[in-house]
């Protein structure tokens, strides 16, 4: 695949953006997989399927949640390959995973709960206000956070190693040896 | 319709051939893998037990009652007959297993003349299976065509038949593990689960609402019934993803070592400036 080579030419700031994309993935999935396992099975909060749900809600949602199962698997192979050939950048993956894990919050607040209403958070109560804005005050929180990680991975990397941005030949090829023994 | 009929009309004319088909499959399986072993080759013991386990469930899927509602035993046989068990089938690999243990012979020939014709081709390619497999899972339960299997039993062997084969060719499609005519690419394979796993699941969700047209299922059944589909469906499109995902990892990681090996013959044999890998 052309892929493989492509990865293993770039070095520098190719791996950090996978590192970030990898772990984005993974964090989104999870939420993914928080909010269908605490909200819809332990709470009973969240409905199955609610009856107001316009058609092309119903069938976003049907894509969504396929590309859920499908972004945490990518997400893991894709960290894994990243893991073999010791091109991890560690707090690139966390800021991606904070990045994946807000991100979706916010996604399943505002798009899924308000524009395509698919179903909201909590049915049976007198004011859901409060609940979308913890939702979307938790996912913008972790998005904040995210941010912040994210900016100080690329200031620390930028110290670390100035050559890299000029070019992909610097510093991992030591690496590369003791990896394909 | 009463509840229930679906699984009380057809079953006594099909079941039986059904089930002598799929311990024939098996047993023929058994026995190639076996003489392949006693020739000196080697045949995996995994693939041989996913391949079991697969008749198996589809044995079980075709006999044993299920204690639930008509509906979610319906469904439960159709998650183990039309998706569960045809990805341990085609892990099994009983092409590739064909293949290695037929002589050179007009049987070989002919079965490798139908694995490279052009519409078997076709047939496996990703886009056409997940039409085929949705597309029939979307006539069966959004037409009276489940209200009508209840009441011709050849009809409901048909369907049944239909729900087995087209899941087994989704899962040959993108799972790809068998020598056919031609490779799709990560895209496409990735598209067709995508595409799938969403008809499926936005199936399921109709379903949870709907009862298919013509039929009178209790509503809890109904809702017991529509998400199992969904989280079985969830369960099947994670095991695929997986088969897919692991391919994509070994086949990054030769890649990886064939570019780290070039790189070092250019080393070695012009010391210079070094190499860009």
């Amino acid at each position: 695949m052309s892929q493989g080579r492509r990865s293993a030419r770039t070095q520098g700031e190719g791996e950090r953006g996978r590192s970030v994309a990898a772990a984005a993935l993974v964090g989104a999935a999870a939420m993914a997989a928080v909010d269908e396992i605490v909200f819809h099975q332990v709470l009973g909060w969240h409905h199955f399927f609610d009856r107001s749900t316009p058609a092309i809600g119903l069938l976003s949602d049907g894509l969504l949640h396929t590309a859920e199962l499908l972004a945490l698997v990518a997400g893991f192979v894709m960290w894994a390959d990243l893991r073999r050939r010791r091109a991890l950048s560690a707090a690139h993956a966390s800021a991606g995973l904070l990045l994946g894990l807000g991100g979706f919050q916010l996604f399943d607040g505002l798009v899924n709960h308000k524009v395509l209403w698919l179903h909201q958070i909590r049915y049976g109560v007198p004011d859901l206000l409060p609940y979308d804005v913890a939702w979307n005050g938790a996912g913008l929180v972790l998005v904040a956070a995210g941010t912040v990680l994210a900016v100080r991975a690329r200031r620390v990397g930028r110290r670390a190693q100035p050559g890299t941005r000029t070019g992909p030949d610097a510093g991992p090829d030591t690496d590369q040896e003791e990896i394909h023994r | 319709m009463t509840p229930g009929h679906a699984h009380q009309a057809g079953p006594e004319a099909a079941q039986l051939p059904a089930l002598c088909l799929v311990v024939l499959a098996a047993a023929v399986y058994l026995m190639a893998a076996h003489r392949l072993r006693r020739r000196g080759s080697a045949w995996s013991w995994t693939w041989q037990a996913s391949f079991i386990t697969g008749a198996v469930l589809l044995a079980v899927a075709l006999t044993l009652p299920v204690p639930a509602g008509p509906f979610t035993s319906h469904m439960s046989r159709h998650l183990l007959a039309g998706m569960v068990a045809p990805v341990l089938l085609v892990l099994g690999r009983p092409l590739r297993l064909a293949l290695r243990v037929l002589r050179p012979s007009r049987v070989r020939r002919a079965v490798l003349a139908v694995v490279h014709s052009r519409p078997a081709g076709w047939m496996v390619s990703p886009a056409v299976a997940v039409v085929l497999d949705m597309g029939g899972l979307w006539l069966l339960y959004r037409t009276p065509l489940l209200a009508a299997s209840g009441h011709h039993g050849w009809l409901h062997a048909v369907v049944h038949m239909h729900v087995v084969v087209a899941g087994t060719l989704f899962a040959f499609a993108v799972c790809q593990v068998e020598p056919v005519r031609r490779r799709w690419s990560l895209p496409w394979r990735a598209g067709a689960l995508l595409v799938g796993g969403a008809a499926h699941a936005v199936l399921a969700k109709t379903l949870y609402a709907t009862p298919p047209p013509g039929t009178a299922f209790a509503a809890p059944d109904l809702r017991a019934g529509a998400q199992l589909m969904y989280y079985g469906g969830d369960a099947v499109e994670l095991a695929l993803a997986a088969v897919v995902a692991a391919q994509w990892y070994a086949v990054t990681g030769r890649a990886h070592r064939r570019a780290f090996r070039r790189a070092r013959r250019r080393t070695t044999a012009a010391p210079g400036p070094a190499p860009v890998t």
